[in-house]
């Protein structure tokens, strides 16, 4: 556990590093063209509901240059103004009423006024009751909705319209100036943004471009932001560049099907205690993540250690000898997402874990699976959206009780408790995301949540140097 | 037993029952409903947290809680004794309590949180007080009818403490609670004896553009010019006394302020201040109460660049004057009335003036990096100066040396800043002073009004928890090491 602590502390100084890029004693330099490279292939700008977690970031990143999002979480998980300036709910946390900010105007020129924003998320969530008044937008939930300012920060819930060609426009830092799909998105700066305009003149995102590539291309000077592989986040990057470690933002797990073949939960847990993590993390994982049994990270609760992420051999064999023999003599059918590059190696570990303690698992993509290794976004600092959206994600169903009714740290573990119970899920572990920035990149200030900032915008402080500049550091 | 009623704070309430836990205190307070650094009193809080009402406990209990009350003030650590920890550890040994009963356990405590080892020994005492209090008695693992494990953890916002809880062949039962943690003690910077003397004089959260510190009647106030505010403080009691709000003046403005926003705060002799920002102009009244009036400048176009009414150069009333790009983070080169033949330069970012025998030097630190030195003749460029010079310049008079050093920043690449003095006595910059050291990066640095000093504005990030102070300081010279 205390290496989860070492782990925070990595990321930030990793960030510290980058931030030390952030921090230089030039004031910024306006103009420039920023090259960034994703690896997703998205043919439209939108955010699917189950986008896999490489498109997740990207399709986040991407919108959340063109939108903006009522409020925002800081590296804390405390909500910050963004459009909306301020907030309150009533006891019961079923209505809220957000203050808008004055004077936003969408790109198109046409006031982000309350009705357009009531409108647009009224839009996005129909069981919501959201009204506009003279200067606010009421959103009236049932159940409650005591996390409604996490919802609101997600990149879902971007205040984004769109144009006949579904090309999104919004009020944040950038507009969109030219989009081909699956390729090339230009975007240019709002010079009219309301938290002022950009330092840097575009952004040029080319999309399908592999983490190998995107390393080549910034080893080559050929693009200045990537994202890269956590392994490789820790390496020390040549030629001025600098890299940024998240958080673990992502939870990798088995999941049970619902017809799935393994239906009694001893096998589940027996399975759950024959995985042997360490192994796997430090050789597969090449280190990067933590070993896992609960679904949210310890650096979101707090109280990770009571989910014990130990193998206990002898406790599953104990749990299978009481099985009648029908459930031993089964096969159970492991799937892996095929893009995920490391799933099959990992799928075929647990297979052999599973299989010291007599427990048949064939890893295949063919057929019926009983098992499912997924790879999960986490996508808020607040515990309880995370634990919800994880819940989603993974299919687990979502009752009452494992709802969280508050945030506070005994709620979030019953619930999560609640989620676990029956082992429908295996948690395995959390991992982090990283990326990195080229020389002349200055003001990077990533954050350690995997969206590129802080809180607002990302990318609002970064501004290019001068090539001239960049050589001399 | 009064005494050491008061002594223990206000964890216990008068009836002896401990008080209800911090953690269902904290229920609604994770989440602040009410955007508190916008208008925390201005707007109304529906859910504040209700008390928890607990009935009156019998007389005989009564005498049990306070027995086992001064077992814990006996046993509980001094150091911990009044504190937010010790509240929680007695709130753990309660939850413990209530899922174990009495008897003796044995008990394993493992710090996985940012506290100290010290913290952490601390914290394990005063839960064993706390649990013999309750009557769960700490024993070797060979004479305990079952363990208790507690980890000691913190996730972004709080400390959590959970502790699992094992009797005989039960199930284990888990109890957990929480503490807020601190964001208070960040280190400030210390001044360093060299010749360059830096005093912190004030620090805050939000950001600070320019301070100015003025004595006038009633005594020294130090005036703040914030994103959208001005704030006055007035000193409390002694010249070393606390800075006390005394008002805040909002300042209105129909455009947006262009990012890494600067402003001029400056002293005048006819009314309190003037204030500068990109594209508005404020004046203060010469008597209180003080009011601000603010008006939107007017845009100009020039190489295609916007900007608005020329800014003063220096403090003094008649300075040369600049025009800044009131969208952007510099002035354009376009003085006013200009330096003799001069009246365009390089877009720079800020300027300087020394004084020599028959003329003055302005030093302008240019956008593209450059240095030019301008006496109303030429205009001389220093193409190399951007490896050792940051973007700030501000002139200090003393009575060392050549009698005004320029103070420059640096242009290194780490969080950390630095201020170095020189003096130009003919074309060749030449440093005075061993460097003045900041922990964080300096936004800011003006000539303060009668030229004594400068102001420098520094921003500090704390990456561990994603926060960021800036303090200010005045930099004057001394002379000698």
């Amino acid at each position: 556990m205390r290496r989860i602590a070492y782990l925070f502390l990595a990321a930030i100084s990793l960030l510290g590093a980058s931030g030390s890029r952030a921090t230089a004693a030039t004031r910024p330099h306006y103009g420039g063209t920023l090259r960034v490279m994703m690896q997703s292939a998205p043919d439209a700008l939108t955010l699917p509901a189950n986008a896999t977690p490489a498109d997740y970031w990207d399709l986040a990143r991407t919108l959340s240059l063109v939108g903006d999002t009522l409020v925002s979480l800081d590296a804390q998980g405390r909500p910050q103004p963004t459009l909306a300036v301020a907030w309150q709910s009533d006891p019961s946390t079923r209505r809220w009423q957000l203050t808008l900010r004055r004077g936003v105007k969408f790109h198109d020129g046409s006031a982000a006024s309350p009705a357009a924003v009531a409108q647009i998320l009224g839009a996005l969530h129909p069981a919501w009751n959201v009204r506009a008044s003279a200067d606010a937008i009421s959103i009236e939930t049932e159940p409650a909705t005591p996390s409604l300012l996490a919802e609101l920060a997600l990149p879902r819930n971007l205040i984004l319209k769109r144009n006949t060609n579904g090309i999104p426009i919004g009020t944040g830092l950038f507009l969109v100036a030219d989009w081909q799909p699956a390729k090339l998105l230009k975007l240019a700066a709002n010079e009219d943004s309301w938290e002022g305009r950009p330092f840097v003149d575009a952004v040029e995102i080319e999309f399908g471009k592999s983490l190998h590539d995107q390393a080549i291309a910034l080893e080559l000077d050929k693009t200045d932001l990537i994202e890269a592989a956590p392994q490789a986040a820790t390496a020390p990057q040549g030629h001025g560049a600098s890299s940024s470690l998240s958080l673990p933002v992502e939870l990798l797990a088995l999941v049970f099907s619902t017809n799935s073949k393994a239906q009694d939960p001893r096998v589940r847990e027996a399975l759950a205690l024959a995985i042997d993590r360490k192994p796997i993390q430090s050789v597969l994982l090449k280190g990067a993540g933590e070993p896992a049994a609960s679904i949210l990270p310890n650096w979101m609760t707090g109280y990770s250690a009571v989910f014990s992420a130990q193998a206990n051999l002898p406790r599953a064999r104990v749990l299978l000898a009481d099985l009648r023999q029908p459930a031993l003599n089964t096969s159970y059918r492991l799937s892996y997402d095929p893009r995920d590059p490391q799933a099959q190696l990992i799928a075929e570990r647990i297979a052999l874990n599973a299989r010291e303690v007599g427990i048949a698992v064939q890893v295949s993509l063919s057929g019926a699976e009983d098992i499912r290794l997924m790879r999960v976004v986490l996508p808020s600092p607040d515990p309880a959206t995370s634990l919800g959206e994880a819940a989603r994600q993974l299919g687990l169903p979502q009752s009452e009780s494992s709802t969280p009714r508050s945030n506070s740290v005994d709620d979030l573990y019953q619930a999560e408790r609640g989620l676990l119970a029956g082992y429908a899920v295996i948690p395995l572990f959390h991992l982090p995301v990283a990326s990195a920035a080229g020389a002349r990149v200055r003001g990077w200030t990533p954050g350690p949540l995997a969206t590129w900032s802080d809180a607002g915008s990302p990318l609002s402080g970064i501004w290019l140097e001068t090539r001239a500049e960049a050589g001399t550091r | 037993m009064e005494d050491i009623r008061n002594r223990r704070g206000s964890g216990l309430r008068r009836d002896g029952r401990i008080r209800p836990s911090l953690l269902e205190n904290n229920d609604a307070g994770q989440w602040p409903t009410t955007n508190e650094m916008n208008s925390p009193s201005l707007i109304p809080r529906y859910n504040q947290p209700i008390p928890h009402m607990r009935a009156r406990a019998s007389s005989g209990l009564r005498f049990a809680w306070l027995t086992s009350f001064v077992l814990a003030a006996v046993f509980l650590p001094f150091s911990l004794s009044a504190s937010p920890l010790a509240d929680t550890a007695r709130q753990l040994a309660h939850k413990i309590a209530a899922a174990s009963g009495p008897g003796a356990f044995a008990l394993e405590v493992t710090n996985h949180s940012s506290l100290d080892d010290k913290a952490a020994r601390e914290v394990r005492s005063a839960l064993e007080a706390e649990l013999q209090a309750e009557g769960v008695q700490v024993a070797k693992a060979e004479q305990a009818m079952g363990t208790v494990e507690v980890v000691l953890s913190d996730n972004l916002r709080e400390y959590v403490w959970s502790a699992e809880i094992v009797v005989g062949s039960d199930e284990k039962k888990v109890a957990l609670v929480a503490l807020p943690r601190s964001s208070t003690g960040r280190p400030f910077a210390p001044a360093l004896p060299i010749t360059l003397k830096k005093t912190l004089l004030f620090a805050q959260e939000q950001p600070m553009l320019d301070v100015a510190l003025v004595e006038i009647p009633g005594g020294s106030r130090l005036i703040v010019l914030g994103n959208s505010v001005v704030v006055i403080y007035r000193r409390q009691g002694s010249p070393a006394g606390r800075w006390e709000l005394e008002s805040s003046l909002p300042i209105a403005h129909a455009r947006a302020f262009p990012r890494d926003l600067r402003g001029r705060l400056l002293l005048r002799r006819d009314h309190l201040f003037d204030v500068y920002l990109p594209g508005t102009f404020c004046r203060s009244n010469s008597a209180a109460p003080l009011t601000l009036t603010c008006n939107d400048t007017d845009d100009r176009t020039y190489e295609d660049r916007t900007y608005d009414d020329p800014w003063p150069l220096t403090p003094e009333d008649g300075s040369l004057r600049a025009f800044y790009a009131g969208s952007r983070n510099f002035f354009t080169g376009a003085l006013s009335p200009g330096i003799g033949k001069i009246s365009n330069v390089p877009a720079f970012y800020s300027a300087a003036a020394l004084p020599h025998s028959t003329y003055t030097l302005w030093v302008f630190a240019a956008v593209d990096g450059s240095l030019h030195l301008v006496d109303g003749m030429t205009d001389q460029a220093i193409r190399d100066a951007s490896s050792k010079w940051g973007s700030d310049v501000a002139t200090v008079n003393s009575n060392c040396s050549a009698g005004t050093q320029l103070l420059v920043s640096d242009s290194g690449d780490a969080p950390r800043d630095s201020l170095r003095a020189l003096e130009i006595p003919d074309r060749d910059p030449l440093p005075v002073s061993a460097a003045a050291e900041f922990d964080g990066r300096i936004v800011a640095l003006w000539q303060e009004s009668g030229g004594n000093a400068a102001t420098a504005i520094m921003e500090q990030n704390d990456q561990r928890n994603g926060t960021g102070w800036y303090e200010a300081y005045r930099v004057s010279v001394s002379c000698g090491n």
